[in-house]
């Protein structure tokens, strides 16, 4: 027994020893029990006490002593690499056995989640937050106001004088002579200018239900909801309340939308105008929504008359201001493509439970 | 109101302008057109015919067979089902090829006999059969002699006409007449006027000529004019004038009444002819009612008046209702020798006080009500005269007799700035245009000076009474499309929701995010619904504000109360196919501070839910019952977002409280043991079983109230230094000891053995083997901390003894083993 052939003799050791690991490694993948009883007859061959490096150590006895601590340096070495790969293969395996374990704890993750299901804003008032923002962004505040008024308020101030024919406009549910369901949430503008004078600038909306004596059917309704809005300030002009009026159609309705006035009359507004936007359904081309005009009103609006204004303090002479009044179940309508307002009081959970986005 | 383009087109210049353009300019000026239809769809080949002869058909029993002359070579064999077919008759006839409304027209045999067209009823040609006499429209249209045979039907009688439908606003009366209209047209269009006036001027008022008196005693009529006609030839108006009115949605009836009709759409003016020998002493007295004054109307009715009614009334009885409809007294009938046609003003509130009272609505009450040209009294009078006489045969007793209270007032003279007009608009129209406009109209405008003009305007135009009105004049005919868009030049200001407004949002969002869906159900109910409730017959949630005249059977009174609202929704839902659900209103209940109602009621603001059935089943648990806990976990997830965790205590409630709820599964919810927000329970199961919705929880929170506890500005705490301990026990107890009663105990116990129990709550209830009958296992988890030193197992020993000590002797707790 010479040197070199007991270090061939290692070196031929430690090459057997770790291809056989890789063999072990690449065969028993998928089985990580077996993995691990090959791995461990793997040690006991090579690195067990009667293992082949052991038996090699022991062959160094016959060696001149000056060679032994050489030898014994290689063997320590072949020792080293092979506890070290071992150990690497049995951190490997592991690995396998808990991934092999994971896969098998599979869930079915297309299954629905368990966190409570969000409920439903009413698209009602989703519209009228969504309205109520937008100007609250132009600087307005909200006021609100009762639904029970007076005659006064609803009307009187607001003038249209009893046996005026502009109540004929607005059928009215009354309480007692005096007191009824107000028609509008026009009062409020009386009401908000009558409380805020002699201050200016008055920049208010006023959202509310509102009641007239209207058949419910498709499109009209005994009850409904009004967003009254006002500015009172000196030198407030007509186009002011068209700009206001187009920052808010294009917030509501898109940023290309268009707003058109067309005169109509109003006993608290003069000059009083319709306004309409571009029709939210075929973008202005013509269809059964709008009629074939391209065009949907959906707002009434105009100057605060003189008369409004100096009854509630403010000097028509000094002071003007516009005012506008528009329906939040006809824009949820267009903007949800509700057909019938009917539906927005029926509270079917089925319709409701469509709007659970945000967006 | 309808209109028809031919006859307007006799006013104002509309070559050139169709009638769709037309109804474009009138539209964006403010007179809304809502539809343009030709008067009769399609019409085309029918002319008058003669019926020369008319047989029996050989196989049909029902049908004629007729020879008919329609201005050809030769007559026509045309077979006819028509009862009322004779010869002589010029009836429409739709030759072969001709189109008619239902159809086309061809040569076919009927039972056998060829047919060369086809002879045609009034609905057959497209005539506004509504407002025709039965006598018309049974069987064939029968045509006037003089109807040239051979001529075309369709502009014969006008059917070739376009119809206007106008919705006028009721500032525009002026336009409820054709000449009116014709102003507004001329001056949108810069159209010349036509105005074929007869010749009216220089009436000589030769009131001792004319046989009738006028008195006025009431100042409601600020004038009166009549005209008596003597020689009034009855029977039907001339077909172009019934025509004209058909068009314009007016039954012919006579010819009397059909001139008074037609100077009416002519004018905006409406005349009222009665029998001038039934006006008892030659005097008409125009006054007020006297209390329960009687009269049969025209219609046939008694009408009982009282001193708000202007009468037409002789020396000694009231003959007609003035401006809304004459009496049965007067009416004009075939012995009638002489006519009286009365053109006067009534005052506009009490017409229209009137027409409401007696239910009544007709053409002239609705133009007497919403203000008539003072002028036109005198030309529509005078225009009725022309007509009566050459359409009716008759002749003038004396000229017009005119009263009147005051002279028709002058056409006001308004102060208008040109710059003040730019500056409300915010336009930049320049001054000579303005009074271009002005000028169109019809407005005189004096320039004094750059700033300073004024502006007359025609009494026809009651509506411009201020500056902003011929404000508004300048930017409607010159364009509202020309208005800029701007945006208010003023103060910036800050808007933001009020306290109250972000509760209620944010109440909203939070139940939202809680799984619950918002519903908006309708305030105006019914006081049986409360019936459910539970309620004493004093209570005060009886007391729904009731409405006046109610629409319906179902909604007639103001809600008190929001569960029956959303027990309607519940019940709908689970009629629909849903097992159940948790919905939420937040809304205004109306409290009158008496009744019957004298101000205004209190409008509280509430939110209220219900959870109704089972919870939608899912994956991972089976349907279940909505039960309290479910409710009471969403209301104080809800309680401690508004930062109302700690301060709120559910409170077991006396049952007047709220019947509605379960008397023993119900709580009240204080805020710092002093202000009740609200309730939450499951409903009492009576309540339950009447509203049809099964088991069920209900809560409702008075806003205003929550409001009011909202707390103002708080601080971070810092955070603790030395750790927390946690210790549990289970201990015995009687059922009715609520775990409430425990916590606080152990909290009054603990503070008084050393302040260091920070947190103590239930996890845990048992009933069953194990605990003896009447009692419970209830499990506290305690957490003591201190903030100045780390504690010891001593000192949370020595106060867990001492609450167990307090339990014992408060409620005969045992430690459970």
């Amino acid at each position: 027994m010479n040197t070199e052939q007991l270090q061939a003799d290692i070196d031929n050791i430690r090459a057997a020893a770790l291809r056989e690991l890789e063999e072990i490694e690449s065969e028993s993948a998928p089985d990580a029990e077996n993995a691990s009883r090959r791995l461990e007859a793997w040690r006991v061959q090579y690195l067990g006490k009667k293992g082949l490096l052991a038996q090699v150590s022991r062959q160094m006895r016959e060696l001149p002593k000056e060679e032994r601590p050489r030898l014994g340096q290689v063997v320590n070495e072949a020792q080293r690499v092979l506890q070290d790969r071992l150990g690497r293969a049995r951190q490997r395996v592991e690995e396998l056995a808990l991934f092999a374990r994971l896969r098998q704890e599979h869930i079915d993750v297309t299954l629905p989640g368990r966190a409570p299901a969000r409920g439903t804003i009413h698209p009602l008032t989703r519209v009228i937050t969504e309205i109520e923002d937008v100007f609250l962004g132009m600087g307005f505040s909200i006021v609100e106001g009762p639904e029970v008024e007076t005659d006064h308020y609803n009307f009187e101030m607001l003038n249209i004088p009893k046996d005026h024919p502009a109540r004929d406009m607005q059928d009215t549910f009354y309480l007692t002579e005096e007191l009824l369901l107000r028609t509008q949430t026009s009062p409020m503008q009386v009401r908000t200018m009558e409380k805020m004078r002699p201050f200016a600038p008055i920049k208010v909306i006023c959202p509310g239900r509102v009641y007239r004596r209207d058949e419910d059917d498709a499109t009209h309704s005994h009850a409904f909801n009004q967003i009254e809005g006002l500015v009172v300030d000196r030198g407030v002009r007509m186009s002011d309340l068209k700009g206001t009026l187009e920052q808010f159609a294009r917030a509501i309705f898109g940023p290309n939308q268009e707003v058109r006035l067309r005169p109509s009359f109003f006993p608290f507004t003069e000059p009083s105008a319709e306004v309409d936007v571009r029709c939210t359904n075929c973008g202005g081309r013509g269809c059964r929504v709008c009629k074939h005009s391209g065009w949907l009103e959906i707002l009434g609006a105009g100057m605060v008359h003189p008369h409004v204004l100096n009854g509630a303090g403010y000097d028509s002479r000094e002071f003007s201001g516009f005012a506008f009044g528009m329906g939040p179940e006809r824009i949820a309508m267009l903007k949800y493509g509700i057909e019938d307002i009917r539906l927005l009081y029926q509270n079917d959970l089925r319709l409701l439970r469509q709007f659970s986005s945000v967006f | 109101m309808r209109v028809s383009y031919q006859w307007l087109s006799e006013y104002v210049d509309l070559g050139g302008v169709s009638p769709q353009a037309l109804a474009d300019a009138l539209t964006s000026a403010g007179i809304e057109v809502e539809s343009v239809r030709p008067r009769v769809e399609r019409l085309r080949r029918v002319v008058v015919g003669r019926v020369v002869t008319c047989g029996p058909h050989p196989n049909a029993d029902r049908l004629k067979v007729c020879t008919v002359d329609v201005g050809q070579d030769a007559l026509l064999t045309i077979v006819c089902g028509a009862p009322n077919v004779a010869p002589g008759q010029r009836v429409p006839t739709a030759l072969v090829g001709a189109e008619l409304p239902g159809g086309r027209i061809s040569q076919a045999k009927l039972r056998g006999v060829e047919s060369q067209g086809m002879l045609c009823s009034a609905k057959e040609i497209g005539l506004e059969v509504r407002w025709l006499p039965k006598s018309q429209t049974e069987g064939l249209y029968l045509l006037p002699e003089d109807a040239p045979v051979g001529a075309d039907v369709s502009s014969l009688l006008g059917l070739d006409d376009v119809i206007l439908d106008l919705s006028l606003t009721p500032n525009r009366s002026d336009c409820l007449s054709l000449r009116g209209l014709a102003y507004e047209v001329a001056a949108l269009l810069e159209r010349p006027l036509r105005f074929l006036e007869p010749h009216l001027g220089d009436e000589v008022l030769d009131a001792g000529a004319s046989p009738v008196r006028i008195e006025l005693r009431t100042p409601r009529c600020p004038r009166y004019e009549a005209q008596v006609m003597i020689g009034v030839a009855g029977g039907p108006s001339p077909l172009w004038m019934q025509m004209r009115l058909l068009a314009m949605g007016v039954r012919p009836i006579d010819v009397v009444v059909d001139i008074t009709n037609y100077v009416m759409l002519e004018w905006g003016q409406p005349l009222h002819a009665f029998d001038f020998d039934q006006v008892r002493r030659g005097t008409i007295v125009v006054r007020q009612a006297q209390p329960g004054e009687r009269l049969a109307t025209l219609d046939g009715q008694e009408r009982v008046l009282d001193e708000d009614v202007i009468v037409i009334a002789d020396a000694e009885r009231a003959i007609g209702i003035a401006g809304v409809m004459g009496g049965e007294n007067s009416e004009i009938t075939a012995s009638t020798r002489r006519v009286v046609v009365e053109s006067a003003a009534f005052d506009a509130a009490s017409v229209r006080r009137t027409g409401q009272r007696l239910g009544l609505r007709s053409e002239a009450q609705q133009r007497f009500e919403k203000g008539i040209d003072p002028v036109a009294v005198r030309g529509a009078l005078l225009r009725a005269r022309q007509l009566l006489q050459e359409l009716a045969g008759a002749a003038p007793v004396g000229g017009v007799v005119c009263a009147e209270q005051e002279r028709p007032a002058q056409p006001p003279l308004l102060d208008f700035s040109p710059r003040r007009a730019n500056q409300l608009l915010g336009t930049d129209v320049a001054a000579a245009e303005m009074a271009a406009i002005f000028r169109r109209l019809g407005f005189s405008v004096q320039q004094l000076s750059e700033e300073k003009w004024q502006v007359g305007v025609p009494t026809r135009r009651a509506d411009i009474r201020l500056e902003a009105d011929l404000v508004e004049e300048i930017g409607r005919i010159h364009g509202y499309d020309d208005i800029p868009a701007t945006l208010p030049v003023g103060p910036t200001t800050v808007g933001m929701r009020t306290q109250a407004q972000r509760l209620r949002k944010w109440t909203r969002e939070t139940l939202a995010g809680l799984g619950m869906n918002e519903v908006f159900t309708y305030t105006l109910g019914h006081p049986d619904q409360l019936n459910a409730l539970r309620l004493a017959e004093d209570s005060f949630y009886r007391k729904m504000i009731p409405l006046l005249r109610p629409m319906s059977d179902e909604r007639i009174a103001l809600r008190t109360h929001m569960l029956p609202g959303l027990a309607q929704v519940a019940a709908y839902n689970l009629s629909h196919g849903m097992t159940g659900g948790c919905i939420f209103e937040i809304g205004r209940v109306y409290w009158p501070r008496e009744l019957p109602l004298r101000e205004q009621p209190l409008e509280r603001q509430q939110w209220a839910g219900l959870w109704f059935g089972e919870q939608a089943v899912r994956l991972w648990q089976a349907g279940r019952a909505y039960d309290f806990y479910d409710a009471k976990g969403v209301l104080e997830a809800w309680l401690t977002s508004l930062g109302l965790g700690l301060r709120a205590a559910f409170v077991p409630i006396q049952d007047a409280d709220a019947p509605w709820l379960h008397p023993g599964r119900a709580a009240g919810v204080w805020i710092d043991g002093q202000i009740k927000v609200g309730t939450v329970g499951e409903l009492h199961p009576e309540t339950a079983q009447r509203l049809g919705i099964g088991g069920a929880v209900y809560a409702e929170f008075d806003l205003d109230k929550v409001d009011e506890c909202l707390g103002g500005a708080w601080k971070a705490q810092p955070l603790p230094r030395y750790p927390a301990v946690r210790r549990d026990l289970a201990v015995l107890v009687p059922q009715a000891v609520s775990s409430a009663q425990l916590l606080a105990k152990a909290a009054q116990a603990a503070e008084q053995a050393g302040d260091i129990l920070q947190d103590c709550r239930v996890f845990d209830v048992y009933v069953g083997p194990g605990v003896p009958e009447g009692q419970k296992s209830v499990a506290v988890a305690f957490t003591y901390q201190s903030d100045e030193r780390t504690l010891t197992d001593e000192e949370t020993e020595a106060v867990e003894r001492a609450i167990l000590r307090a339990w014992e002797q408060a409620f005969g707790a045992r430690l459970r083993g």
